[in-house]
């Protein structure tokens, strides 16, 4: 009873802190309008402590106000990667679309269905229930008893759940498998190759599905459609490192 | 007969001879110093009127380093002779330099003039200052995509000639973009007397490429008469390779959006210090320095809660150097107000660093009285009439600190490409199967009982005649039997389904057909005779090796 009361305590000092915390130098940056300095302290405080799905829509919003919508897509998705329902991304997502003429692919039904939780959520749940409904099944028989009525209606929960948490999972994946263009000027390829024919123009902060990749390029599906190959180095996989990456900076060997 | 053969073939020879052209010419010095003026004379002979050559200058292209012009020709009607002067300037490079075979074009013919060779010593005495010469100012770094280059063609008058005008200025240069930005200039005082031409360069892409320009001035020996006609002309030509970078993306700042070049931020000034509240005033930062002024963007300005911003018309002093931002602000609260902060990042060429720009803001005083509720003012008063209004950002205001720590993370590794993730379930997985492999198999030989009985006999048998083997080697005849029957009965229990001290010779028979009888007794005999009877057990022969045969038989059968 002790402990419970001290981690309650504990909670609610946490959420007292949260109330009246100090605003950072970023957000004080952000809101005179110096958002280079707000993307250089936002930067600095993900590479220090890791990345929230707060800060990152944050960076997306300053990237956003200073004309880089590749970067800035980037950060909003991966936001939404670990926050489905991260309001600013969203809202940032969606001002993109309607004022800053990016383009998104239209989600499917399991995409939308997915967005209710993470993908990890996803997993984790699915994961669960699919040893819940197995062991409901093979501990009986370990035991050498009949399984009883507790048993079986435990097995038939969990195993909708898991049912449930298919879809998800499915969403989950396609929502991964897209990639933001980061160049300015870039044309769809018809062939993988550096000759390969110009079919469209797609437009940097565009969001694209992503296939598989050949001779450093990638398969990509375009919002309306359109099919072709892009350079691995002209996207930006929303699933990648924590912060937009700097495209002309050289790999480590 | 043969005199008239011989004058037929001297005819002809004459006639040969006749139809070649023959083509020289000659370079006035022999050898020059670099730099030095040259005049070159091409002298041709043909076998017909030739007429005045066409486009000469296309046809001939002089080696690196090199300028050369056609200064004149000199063709009779009717003459089969023409000569072509070209006036040029030697390269500044030492050694030998060929200007290749060309093709000069008459009206009714084209000849072929053989490569013309020069030679620049420097041993050749010569002053360069004495004569008028061009150079090229030119800063020799590595230049950036987009910045602009200042440069100059200067030409410059020597001791004995002066520069009167020039012309002709063409230039080749791929990957830039070049605008002659001030033409025919007096040379400042310290270059002395001559003509400047400026331009401005601004490269396209990256790589290396070639700056090309070539031009004539029209020079004058100092001392001809000031009514004389000494004028003549002196081409100048200039390559330079040029290399262009993209500015690097490693340390480039997020509000940089293209400035290059050494920029200062003068001031800034308002319209009026002492506006109403929602009355508009215009605030002008100055710039000044040198670089791609015109190309840069202005900063943008966010409306706050103090001041509304507004875009407005800028105008820019190029000669001057000087860049002005202007802006409309309109003061939305009563008291002192500082004017909004207007900075942005540069990239100097030179050290190839950014730098922030940053105007100091200034103190405003708004009169008036504040609104009961402040609105964006969404509209320009300034602004002509159906001009289009901002649009309105949907940005949500950012709130960086939500989430718990709990779920800070990195988006770039999910669960499911965690290996650990997926070992861990396929391990829980195993032992799963494991277990549930084991009870099936437990549970198995519980509901078969024959299946153990028959594998602890195979064992007990194969001991069983690995001790009777030994004891027959022993020569204990007691040891063999004892073993024997106890296999023997081992074995038939196992495949009886009975019980083992209960075996008896007819059970065996059952087990094993065709063993025989007295065998058996005899066994049975020596192996349990000592319980009933002492010494019963020593008589007969006990057939070690048919009882051993026995034991494998009985052993196949388990």
């Amino acid at each position: 009873m002790r402990i419970f009361a001290c981690l309650l305590l504990g909670w609610m000092a946490s959420l007292g802190a949260a109330e009246d915390r100090v605003v950072s130098a970023a957000e004080t940056a952000y809101a005179k309008g110096d958002y280079a300095t707000a993307v250089e302290q936002w930067s600095e405080e993900a590479r220090r402590d890791g990345v929230s799905a707060g800060l990152l829509s944050a960076l997306g919003n300053a990237e956003w106000r200073l004309g880089r919508k590749g970067r800035a897509m980037v950060c909003w998705e991966r936001a939404l990667l670990l926050d489905p329902r991260d309001p600013v991304a969203l809202a940032g997502i969606r001002h993109a679309l309607a004022a800053g003429g990016t383009e998104r692919p239209a989600s499917t039904w399991a995409e939308t269905y997915a967005a209710f939780l993470t993908e990890d959520t996803w997993l984790i749940l699915a994961t669960t229930f699919f040893w819940v409904a197995t062991l409901c099944v093979v501990v009986p028989r370990l035991r050498g008893r009949a399984a009883g009525e507790w048993n079986h209606r435990t097995r038939v929960v969990a195993l909708t759940l898991f049912a449930l948490c298919i879809p998800g999972l499915w969403g989950g994946r396609s929502l991964s498998a897209r990639a933001v263009v980061r160049k300015t000027e870039v044309s769809l390829r018809l062939t993988p190759t550096t000759f390969g024919e110009p079919l469209n123009g797609v437009a940097e902060g565009d969001v694209l599905r992503t296939g598989r990749p050949f001779n450093g390029h990638v398969r990509v599906t375009t919002a309306d459609g359109k099919t072709g190959w892009l350079r691995a180095g002209e996207i930006e996989p929303v699933r990648g490192a924590t912060l937009p990456a700097d495209l002309d900076q050289k790999a480590a060997p | 007969m043969r005199r008239f053969l011989a004058s037929t073939m001297l005819l002809l020879l004459g006639l040969l001879a006749r139809a070649e052209d023959r083509v020289s010419w000659e370079i006035t010095p022999r050898i020059t110093a670099p730099g030095q003026p040259f005049r070159l004379q091409i002298i041709i002979e043909s076998d017909i009127v030739l007429g005045g050559a066409q486009q000469v200058d296309r046809e001939i292209r002089p080696p690196r380093g090199m300028a050369l012009r056609l200064s004149g020709q000199l063709v009779r009607p009717d003459s089969n002779e023409a000569t072509l002067n070209f006036s040029g300037v030697a390269p500044d490079q030492e050694g030998e330099h060929v200007i290749p075979s060309f093709n000069l074009r008459f009206a009714r013919k084209m000849i072929m003039v053989p490569e013309v060779r020069l030679i620049v010593s420097n041993s050749v005495a010569y002053r360069r200052t004495a004569q008028a010469r061009a150079e090229l100012s030119l800063p020799d770094r590595t230049f950036y995509v987009g910045e602009l280059i200042r440069g100059a063609i200067h030409l410059r008058a020597g001791d004995d000639e002066a520069v009167v005008a020039s012309f002709g200025l063409e230039s080749v240069a791929e990957g830039f973009s070049i605008a002659v930005t001030a033409d025919r200039q007096p040379l400042p005082a310290d270059l002395g007397q001559g003509m400047r031409t400026s331009f401005d360069l601004t490269p396209i892409r990256e790589g290396t490429s070639e700056l090309s320009l070539r031009g004539t001035m029209l020079i004058q020996n100092t001392d001809t008469p000031a009514f004389g006609n000494g004028n003549r002309d002196r081409p100048f030509a200039f390559r330079r390779k040029l290399t262009v970078e993209h500015v690097p993306e490693r340390g480039r700042p997020a509000d940089w959006t293209g400035a290059i070049g050494a920029f200062t931020a003068e001031a800034v000034q308002v319209s009026k210090d002492r506006p109403e509240v929602g009355e508009p005033i215009r605030m002008r930062a100055i710039l000044t320095g040198t670089g791609n002024l015109d190309r840069l963007i202005p900063p943008e300005i966010p409306s706050s809660e103090s001041w509304d911003v507004l875009p407005a018309t800028e105008r820019r002093r190029h000669a001057e150097e000087q860049r002005f931002f202007v802006y409309t602000l309109v003061p939305r609260l009563p008291g002192k107000l500082l004017t909004p902060a207007l900075r942005f990042s540069t990239f100097d060429p030179l050290t190839k660093q950014f730098s922030r720009i940053e105007f100091k803001p200034i103190e405003v005083t708004a009169t008036g009285n504040a609104p009961a509720q402040v609105d964006l003012v969404t509209a320009d008063p300034a602004a002509p009439a159906g001009a289009k209004p901002k649009a309105a950002s949907g940005l949500a205001a950012p709130a960086p600190q939500r989430g718990a720590p709990l779920f800070r993370g990195v988006p770039a590794l999910s669960l499911a490409s965690s290996a650990a993730f997926w070992s861990g379930n396929g391990l829980l997985l195993l032992v799963l199967l494991t277990l549930t492999g084991g009870v099936l198999y437990v549970g198995y030989l519980a509901a078969h009982p024959e299946i153990r009985r028959r594998r602890r006999a195979r064992s007990l048998v194969r001991t069983a005649l690995v001790d009777a083997t030994a004891a027959r080697r022993r020569g204990d005849r007691s040891a063999f039997a004892l073993a024997a029957v106890r296999a023997l009965q081992v074995g038939a229990a196992a495949l009886l389904d009975a019980e083992e001290a209960a075996m008896t010779q007819g059970d065996l028979e059952r087990v094993l057909p065709g063993a025989p009888r007295a065998l058996l007794d005899a066994l049975f005999g020596q192996a349990y005779g000592e319980r009933f009877a002492e010494g019963a057990g020593a008589a007969g022969s006990l057939g070690e090796d048919e009882t051993l045969e026995l034991l494998r038989r009985l052993l196949t059968l388990l």
